[in-house]
């Protein structure tokens, strides 16, 4: 009887998930680089004042033209479709928002505005089906967090310290509280200061437009430091108040990853590979897992696979291609 | 035995409590408020503005910085990229925006009263926008003092002749009118150093004895 005969296999594409979460985030950034060029390039045209630039915005002007010429003829106009960053944007006329900024917008005026609301709607119903998947496949700070995770790794191969520590996950929960909470005392959007997604959208456009970083880019580094010293990905496992909102909101989520428990060898590369430290090689992803597909991607027998439930599957025991479980079971036998 | 275990959680949650809110102590670290506070009441005193919301935004301003999340969309919308954000200086305020006339007027495009998501700035008819209104100080306006003819703030008013227009006396010194809005072209273009035109509260403007 071979083992393999009558095992469910993950649809194929999904191993490839993980290139496409790559290129999701690298547009996304580059979108964040480009749109302040592209708002640059609108109040050169709108002066209607080309003479009068300096030969490096002249240069500007000049390059954005011909990417642009082929789209609008009217730049100060048409350029305005895409705008803003992941904390709140416009996006062909449709208003998108973070949850998180509808929730402190709330808590620091300590009322509803329908309309702002409203904004967050289409966030909040993704959140509930696909879980905490904007941490994986749209915070430009993930784009960041994770080439400064490599970047450890090359660290720790070179022989220098990189901090892994664990702390509780429910501290971001507490985060997400106290932040709340001081938003309502103090009236304002608080949040927005700490919350990385926030930072990284906002200090590229003030870099790019405003001529400078502004105080959000010295508490972004001081991130990465915590990444790279204390934690991996720490700061979006233990502190991040909007990770913490879409763990809440994703907690009975649809979409989740599930071990095939006949496919498995054991080898877990998927718990080496998870950037949020769970555990997938034990069936245990739980709330935080953000659906990032770098597991399926991963894993060497094609045991991981999505499946549509609003609970993690149980617990299946060791894999049944592992030492462990074939010892167990001599009778079954190797195919 | 329970008692200990009881304080032990106790403690376990106050250390959980302070590590939560270290982010926001560096945060606010990072944006100091004294300072901030310190800077507007010298502007105040002044009765000159240079931290002036954008327009349509609410005129309460802890309202204004209630409903403002940071995101950045007026500034980003902004043709004449005359809407700038506090930074380091504005505690609370951080990342809220404000347009600064000595440096550049808004030329009341609208843009981004109607690109805001929330309700910071509300789109406001071109009558009754409000940011204030220009004033000028008549020891120091050349044509005002007699040094010579200049017109600049009369010239660039988006407004025109409900806002601002010439002495009838003499048709080179100008005066403020009732409809002015606040929008800090003409501080932008006064080509007078020490700008003798300037944006002040609306109540603190003194456009009827100016104009009479």
């Amino acid at each position: 009887m071979s083992l393999t005969m009558g095992t469910p296999k993950p649809f194929a594409l999904w191993r490839h998930l993980n290139k496409l979460r790559w290129l999701s985030l690298s547009i996304v950034f580059a979108m964040l680089v480009a749109l302040p060029f592209i708002h640059v390039y609108q109040t050169y045209t709108a002066a209607h004042a080309y003479d009068l630039l300096a030969p490096a915005e002249k240069q500007l002007y000049d390059v954005m033209e011909t990417l642009t010429a082929a789209f609008t003829d009217d730049p100060a106009e048409d350029l305005d479709a895409i705008k803003g960053n992941t904390w709140s944007g416009s996006f062909f006329g449709l208003q998108l928002s973070d949850p998180l900024a509808v929730a402190g917008q709330m808590a620091a005026g300590l009322k509803l505005y329908a309309p702002f609301l409203l904004t967050a709607l289409i966030p909040v119903l993704f959140t509930l089906v696909l879980g905490r998947f904007f941490c994986g496949w749209i915070c430009p700070a993930t784009f960041l967090y994770e080439l400064n995770t490599n970047v450890s790794t090359w660290l720790a191969r070179l022989g220098f310290k990189v901090g892994n520590r664990r702390f509780d996950l429910r501290l971001k929960y507490a985060v997400l509280g106290v932040g709340l909470l001081l938003s309502a005392a103090t009236g304002s959007v608080l949040m927005a200061a700490i919350y990385p997604p926030a930072i990284v959208g906002r200090e590229l456009y003030y870099a790019i437009a405003l001529g400078g970083f502004g105080a959000g880019a010295a508490f972004f580094v001081g991130t990465l430091l915590f990444d790279t010293l204390v934690a991996r990905r720490g700061f979006c496992r233990y502190l991040c108040p909007g990770g913490a909102l879409y763990s809440l909101l994703g907690r009975y989520r649809l979409l989740r990853i599930r071990r095939i428990v006949e496919n498995c060898n054991d080898c877990a590369k998927c718990n080496a590979v998870c950037e949020f430290g769970l555990d997938p090689l034990r069936d245990h992803f739980g709330q935080e897992c953000n659906n990032c597909t770098a597991c399926i991607a991963v894993c060497p027998t094609q045991a991981m696979t999505f499946v549509l439930r609003p609970t993690d599957f149980p617990k299946q025991g060791p894999g049944h291609l592992g030492k462990q479980y074939r010892r167990a079971h001599p009778d079954q036998g190797a195919h | 035995m329970q008692r200990r275990s009881a304080l032990q959680r106790l403690i376990r949650g106050a250390a959980l409590l302070a590590a939560a809110s270290l982010p926001y102590g560096v945060a606010r670290l990072l944006a100091p408020e004294a300072r901030a506070q310190n800077h507007n009441r010298e502007h105040n005193r002044e009765h000159k503005r240079n931290h002036i919301r954008p327009p349509g935004a609410l005129k309460d301003d802890a309202a204004f910085v209630a409903a403002c999340i940071g995101c950045g969309l007026c500034g980003e919308v902004c043709p004449p990229r005359c809407i700038r954000f506090h930074d380091r200086d504005g505690g609370g305020k951080v990342n809220t925006p404000f347009i600064n006339p000595e440096d550049k007027g808004c030329t009341l495009c609208n843009k981004c009263m109607a690109v805001c998501p929330t309700e910071a700035l509300i789109e406001t008819p071109l009558d009754e926008i409000d940011m204030g209104i220009a004033q000028i100080d008549r020891a120091a306006c050349y044509p005002w003092v007699d040094r010579g003819i200049c017109g600049a703030c009369v010239s660039v008013c988006p407004l025109g002749e409900r806002a601002i227009g010439f002495e009838m006396w003499n048709q080179y010194r100008p005066i403020i009118k009732d409809g002015c809005v606040g929008c800090g072209l003409c501080v932008e273009v006064c080509p007078e150093p020490s700008l003798p035109i300037w944006i002040v509260d609306r109540a603190e403007g003194t456009v009827a004895r100016h104009t009479v």
